[in-house]
């Protein structure tokens, strides 16, 4: 593994409310590193702030301070089209709720990025396939999402997410909305991924079993880091139960 | 308890009723404005004098009922589906169906009978204000127009509220009927556009026969009559929709196979488009007739605008005569400019008026001529006495000659002959200035100090251009006010439709909006496509609107002299310029709401 870090996180602070009215520190001081190629989950007790946190490292939000940068680019500070450009050629979302357009049909929304880009159409069609092959969605690229189950519907999301290429594939509970089976067999497509094409993954999941296919774990308590784990060489099923146990621990 | 819940369901989504209720609002005042025309029999009387103007108001009417009537099941269906959830979440949680029934109609019961009572005052407040803008700004003369006028209040009322009550029973059936689930997730069911060659082609077919049907019958309304106004009425209506169905499902299924549709934001706004293209369609077959009747009878109301001084200044040469011209009255003339002045002396003795020859030798008088029946376009021949004498168009010279002697014929002595008789002297003076109508004021103060030495003399019995301008006002103005007020009203109605429509789906494309943001769309890209989406639904029913007006104004070269089509650029332009300013008007109330 290399160690030059593909994203790097500093004293992270998110404050929610302006001064003067309520106000609620949902990040109090986070640091920490994600190396290219690796697969982090983030994990914490609901209200913890893991979507905040996620928000803040996917451009979705600005944090009251604190720095990101993602391949040495600082990103806090995009605005307008340079912010645009970043989302659209460096990172991928997946989120709980699919963020599918419901106007379009599963083709025409892996190709949204690609089209965004103005990549020849030549390339569109090999590209979307592939992806989707690669996912096991060849068969359902003519339906519209509403004509999809959920399971594939996260993968459509998934295959839009992955189409660019990016440096990085961040997911807010993408199992979510899922029943154990399909959120299995998603968790085996990210390692997948995450291991061919060395694409670098960060999930939030306050479920133990998807986050037991990660590699390093983050705990998140009122704000904070509050523990690390590293699945090192154990078996998913072991890391499983490593983490049921610190759960278990670092809820008390 | 279920009261309250729905109640606070109607709190919630007050954004929502806003707009359903300004739309019902617009449309109803729009339907009551046009009704206080074509009910106000007295109006209708006092101010045209020809029976083909009846027969448009009843064509009107009937186009106007079809149109509220989509309009509502439309605005209905909008009504629906934002409360399919909230009644869904309701039986969910074991609501009994007959009380849900019970809300459901009153709820739509009530939004129909405040809309439409509060459409009714704001269309009086509109037809008073619109029909003092019109009178005051054009200078018409209009008689017997009731502002509140109680049959056609009542006339909206009834067809409103029969409606709802149509479309509670529907809403009833619909509710009640469609299971909880589906309830709950109508909202994003797709229509999948389909292209089915067989009937695409057969729907191309019936479009264009039945507008061309429609075409023909507007063209031969003088052999048709009531029965062409009837079958216009049906035949175009049902082929715009007919066109637009099968053009347009095609348009966007055809669009995405080109490359540009793989460019930026282009797939998504066809998709946009193709996703409500059922809804589209409809909207888009309303808004070309609204465009084709706002436009028509603003250009009908302006050709009669146009057609007046024309007529005016085709009827004599000379603006005014005036007998025995104070100082005055001189200094008066003077100002006007005017562009020739002569003064003949006369003398009058029982039914004669005697000229001296020599004095129209001199100074021949012009005479003017029309071409043809059909046509403004005059010669004019300067004509000596001995001619004047023969000519059929000394007529022209007679009613300038004030009241008193205006049936008189003009005989034409020799200075010899003239001298020896022995009535007083009279003296008549005709002048012509460059432009009649921009002086009316001054003109207005001749007549009156002329009435005041002479009694008998009243505006519009004295011959000349200026009175004959001010008759054949008096006679149109009742059909130019009638095209420019309906030409604002349906263009009113045109903007509540079209704004409806875009707003009641701002708030789904708000989520898609973020959802492009979120991959990485610059705002850039998100506006245009906006503008891009905003505009096909602008610039299609404005096509065919125009080719509409093209051909229905054939429908009016009956009522005017000259072509209907002279000058048609002028209101053409005018109506561009006010539909491009209502485009970039609605463009920014979406992209405020969509893009936050
Ligand atoms: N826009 C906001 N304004 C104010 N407070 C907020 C806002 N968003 C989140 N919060 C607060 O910040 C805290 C963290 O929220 P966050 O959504 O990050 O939690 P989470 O860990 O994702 O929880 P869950 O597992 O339930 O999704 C919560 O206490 C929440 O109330
Ligand atoms: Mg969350």
């Amino acid at each position: 593994m290399t160690t030059t870090p593909i994203m790097t996180v500093t004293d992270l602070h998110k404050t929610y409310g302006k001064p003067g009215t309520k106000q609620y520190e949902a990040l109090k001081g986070i640091d920490f590193n994600v190396q290219a190629g690796e697969f982090v989950g983030i994990m914490g007790a609901s209200g913890s702030g893991k979507t905040t946190l996620l928000n803040m490292l996917a451009t979705l939000d600005k944090p009251t301070s604190g720095e990101v940068t993602i391949h040495q680019q600082p990103i806090t500070h995009l605005k307008g089209n340079q912010l645009a450009d970043f989302r659209a050629k460096e990172i991928g979302f997946i989120f709980q709720d699919f963020n599918l357009l419901e106007t379009m049909t599963a083709f025409e929304n892996i190709a949204l990025p690609l089209t965004l880009q103005n990549t020849p159409t030549k390339q569109i069609k090999p590209a979307v396939e592939k992806v989707a092959g690669q996912l096991g969605i060849a068969e359902f690229l003519s339906n519209y999402p509403n004509e999809l189950s959920g399971g594939q519907k996260q993968r459509v999301a998934a295959a839009r997410a992955l189409i660019n290429e990016p440096a990085m594939l961040f997911g807010d509970e993408p199992t979510g909305a899922l029943d154990s089976k399909s959120a299995r067999e998603l968790m085996d497509l990210f390692t997948t991924i995450n291991q061919r094409q060395a694409v670098s993954i960060l999930l939030v999941t306050h479920d133990p079993f998807s986050a037991s296919f990660c590699q390093r774990i983050l705990f998140i308590k009122d704000g904070q880091i509050g523990q690390e784990l590293k699945r090192g060489t154990a078996s998913r099923a072991d890391f499983y139960q490593q983490i049921l146990d610190n759960l278990g621990t670092f809820e008390q | 308890m279920l009261t309250k819940l729905a109640v606070s369901g109607l709190k919630h989504r007050w954004r929502d009723y806003l707009v359903l209720f300004s739309g019902l609002i617009m449309s109803s005042a729009i339907f009551y404005m046009f009704e206080a025309l074509a009910t106000n029999q007295a109006f209708l009387k006092q101010n045209t004098s020809i029976s083909m103007v009846g027969f448009i108001f009843q064509f009107g009417s009937v186009l106007l009922t079809i149109i509220t009537l989509v309009y509502i099941s439309y605005a209905n269906s909008f009504l629906l589906s934002m409360r399919k959830r909230d009644y869904g979440l309701f039986m969910l949680v074991g609501a009994r169906k007959r009380k849900i029934g019970q809300l459901i109609w009153l709820e739509t019961l009530l939004v129909g009978i405040i809309a439409t009572l509060v459409g009714i005052i704001v269309g009086t407040a509109l037809t008073a204000g619109i029909s003092q803008l019109l009178i005051n700004a054009l200078g018409l003369s209009i008689h017997k127009l009731a502002a509140w006028y109680l049959p056609a209040a009542l006339a909206t009322l009834i067809l409103y509220v029969g409606l709802f009550l149509l479309a509670g029973l529907f809403n009833l059936i619909a509710l009640t009927k469609t299971p909880a689930l589906k309830l709950l997730h109508s909202n994003d069911q797709p229509n999948r556009p389909q292209l089915k060659a067989g009937r695409q082609w057969a729907q191309i077919i019936i479009g264009l026969v039945s507008i061309s049907i429609g075409y023909w019958a507007m063209a031969n309304l003088g052999t048709l009559q009531l029965a062409g106004i009837g079958l216009a009425l049906v035949t175009i209506v049902l082929g715009t929709y007919c066109l637009f169905n099968a053009i347009f499902v095609w348009l966007m299924v055809v669009l995405k196979r080109f490359a540009f549709a793989h460019r930026g934001l282009n797939g998504f706004t066809l998709s946009q488009l193709s996703f409500r293209i059922r809804n589209y369609t409809k909207m888009l077959s309303i808004v070309a007739m609204l465009f084709a009747l706002a436009l028509g009878a603003i250009t009908v109301g302006m050709g009669f605008h146009r057609e007046t001084p024309l007529m005016a200044k085709s009827s004599n040469a000379y603006d005014m005569g005036i007998v025995n011209m104070t100082k005055a009255e001189q200094s008066k003339v003077a100002s006007l400019k005017p562009t020739e002045q002569t003064t003949y002396h006369f003398k009058t003795k029982q039914k004669t008026v005697f000229y001296r020859a020599s004095e129209f030798n001199q100074h021949p008088y012009q005479t003017i001529k029309l071409e043809s029946r059909n046509s403004l376009d005059a010669t004019t021949q300067r004509l000596k006495a001995t001619q004047l004498a023969k000519s059929q168009l000394r007529y022209q010279l007679m009613q300038l000659q004030t009241p008193a002697f205006q049936y008189t014929t003009p005989v034409f002595l020799s200075d010899a002959a003239y001298a020896k008789l022995a009535e007083p002297q009279n003296r008549l003076t005709i002048f012509v200035t460059d432009d009649v109508t921009a002086h009316l004021a001054t003109f207005k103060q001749l007549v009156k100090s002329q009435s005041d030495r002479n009694p008998s003399i009243k505006t519009g019995v004295l011959g000349g251009r200026y009175s004959n301008y001010v008759m054949i006002n008096g006679m149109y103005s009742g059909l130019e006010f009638m095209g420019l007020f309906l030409g604002i009203a349906f263009l009113a109605m045109l903007a509540s439709c079209l704004m409806f429509k875009i707003l009641s789906g701002a708030n789904a494309d708000q989520h898609r909006y973020q959802m492009l943001a979120k991959i990485g769309t610059t705002a850039h890209q998100q506006r245009s496509a906006i503008r891009k989406e905003i505009a096909v639904l602008f610039i299609l029913p404005g096509i065919v609107g125009v080719i509409h007006v093209l051909f229905g104004l054939k429908m009016f070269s009956m009522l005017m002299v000259s072509s209907p089509y002279t000058g048609i650029w002028i209101p053409f332009l005018i109506f561009a310029g006010l539909y491009l300013i209502y485009y970039l008007i609605t463009v920014n109330i979406y992209k405020r709401i969509v893009l936050q």
